[in-house]
Order: C-alpha cells, then sequence, then structure tokens
C-alpha cells in the first residue's frame, strides 16, 4: 500500500475521515535531488527523438519523490507526530538532467 | 614509444569517427520515423487512454477523482495520499512544427495533442492506483506541470513530467472495508 508508512497516515485534505486532530507539530518535509545514470540518459535521448513516454525518467522520478515522501515522514515521526495533513508537492529542475522534488505537510496527532 | 601513441590516437579517432557515423545515421532513421509514424501513435495512445478511462468510469458509476477540499461526507472511516506521474514529451517532428508555429503565432495544435495526452494518461493512472488501493473516492487532486529539463540547456531531454495527486478516502458500507 502506497498511502500508511510506518504507521503514519498521509493526506492532502485538512482533515482525515474518522479522525479528530488533537495537537499542531509544525510543517515538515522531505527533499531529494536525482539524476539518472549516462547510459540510461542516452536511450532516454534516443526515445526522445521518437516521443511519447519515457519510462525510465518516470520510474526515476517516482523512486525519487516515494524517497522525499518517506524523508517527510520520518521527520514527522522524530517530532511524534502520527500524521502528516495538507501534504504539498514541488518540482523544479536544478541542472540538465537532475530534479528536485521536495514534499511538505503539517505533522500532526490524530485520535 | 612515441609509435604507441600515435596508435592509441589514431584508435580514438576511428571509434569516434564509428560513433559519429553511427549517430547520424540512428538520428536520420529515427527522425524520419518519427514524422512519419509519431503523430499516429499520440493518437492511438489518447484513443487507448479513453477506453482504460471509460473502464474505469463504468466500474466507479462515475469520476472518482474531484478537487473538493474537504471531506463533504461523514461517514468517511480511511484515508491516505494517491499519486501517479508520467515523464511525456513530444517527438523531434513535432518539436519542429512548434518551432514553426512560434513563428507564425496561434495555437499550436499538435504539441496541445501530445501535452493533453500526457496529462489525459496521468490522471488515469491515478484513478487506476485508488482502484487499486480500493479507494471509493479520490479527493482534493492536484495536476502538478513540470519541465524536465531547464530552458537553459537546450541539447537535453525535451519532456514534460506530470504529476497528479490526491486523497483517497474510503466510505462505510461501501464493500471495500
Amino acid at each position: 500500500m502506497q498511502h500508511i508508512v510506518g504507521g503514519v497516515i498521509v493526506v492532502n485534505t485538512e482533515t482525515i475521515a474518522g479522525k479528530v486532530i488533537t495537537k499542531n507539530l509544525g510543517v515538515v518535509g522531505g527533499s531529494t535531488v536525482r539524476a539518472k545514470n549516462v547510459g540510461r540518459d542516452i536511450f532516454a535521448g534516443l526515445k526522445n527523438i521518437v516521443g511519447g513516454e519515457l519510462t525510465a525518467y518516470t520510474e526515476l522520478l517516482d523512486e525519487s519523490r516515494n524517497q522525499a515522501i518517506s524523508r517527510m515522514i520520518a521527520d514527522a515521526t522524530a517530532r511524534g507526530a502520527n500524521a502528516v495533513i495538507n501534504v504539498r508537492f514541488a518540482t523544479s529542475a536544478v541542472t540538465a538532467g537532475a530534479s528536485e522534488l521536495f514534499a511538505y505537510g503539517t505533522a500532526v496527532v490524530v485520535e | 614509444m612515441s609509435e604507441i601513441i600515435v596508435g592509441i590516437l589514431v584508435g580514438i579517432g576511428i571509434l569516434l569517427a564509428i560513433f559519429g557515423v553511427l549517430w547520424t545515421l540512428l538520428f536520420t532513421g529515427m527522425f524520419v520515423y518519427a514524422a512519419l509514424f509519431s503523430t499516429k501513435n499520440v493518437e492511438n495512445k489518447g484513443v487507448e487512454v479513453a477506453q482504460r478511462e471509460a473502464e474505469t468510469l463504468q466500474k466507479f458509476g462515475r469520476d472518482p477523482l474531484s478537487n473538493i477540499r474537504k471531506e463533504y461526507r461523514q461517514d468517511g472511516i480511511d484515508s491516505g495520499l494517491v499519486y501517479a506521474n508520467v515523464v511525456y514529451g513530444p517527438s523531434y517532428w513535432h518539436l519542429m512544427i512548434g518551432w514553426f508555429g512560434n513563428i507564425v503565432g496561434g495555437q499550436i495544435n499538435i504539441l496541445h495533442k501530445v501535452i493533453s495526452t500526457g496529462r489525459a494518461l496521468a490522471t488515469q493512472r491515478l484513478r487506476e492506483q485508488a482502484e487499486l488501493a480500493g479507494w471509493d473516492e479520490v479527493l482534493n487532486v492536484r495536476i502538478d506541470t513540470s519541465a524536465l529539463a531547464p530552458i537553459s540547456s537546450p541539447s537535453r531531454v525535451k519532456a514534460v513530467e506530470i504529476f497528479a495527486y490526491g486523497t483517497g478516502v474510503k466510505y462505510k458500507g461501501s464493500g471495500n472495508e
């Protein structure tokens, strides 16, 4: 299941269905910068000539985003939270071939 | 000694020449392929995504995605993040058409079609993820679009990443518990 990691509930709404928020622990975030290796970059470059989906990059960004989310969750757990609400994502291209993925949200305690 | 150095240099030169020739042939071949088939490929992908979408809509009975910000029903029992992404790019042929369109101005239909197909694919993947996780509905859906390479490096991959995410909700008595 991609939605519950280490017992922490992650949502991008302001409330959680069936739960009451009792404590606000502030903003938590996690980010990662990743680049593909040269070999797969060349293949993706070739695929780019033909157009369509670049599967290697889809997978790369998916993995990186999972890492950013798990870092955010580690941050929340360190503060003693059991849920992260109102999660947002930001993506930016730092240099050619490398992307920064950033996930942030509010750590809360729910009952 | 000097003969060995000359030999190595000549060897490197020959390798580079072979690589150059291969690259030229490969690039030309793929460009011709793109010119002939890439528009058709995008259209086929669009039709395929539309079919998958119709199947999912039939399963849910309606579109499970919405960007309402809060739970509007009181009988939710579980919720969690659901997300899906796709990296989708136009072919070099489409980019060339786009470049010509840039001179004339106005709407560039083919690039619009490529990005729309990519976005339809991302939202459909979000629906499929929601179905896989057993959510009844996805609230607060956001769709982010970002360029993969910065504009300052024109030689790099030309594609956009479309990332769709939202909060899946399960309702009481929906059979998914």
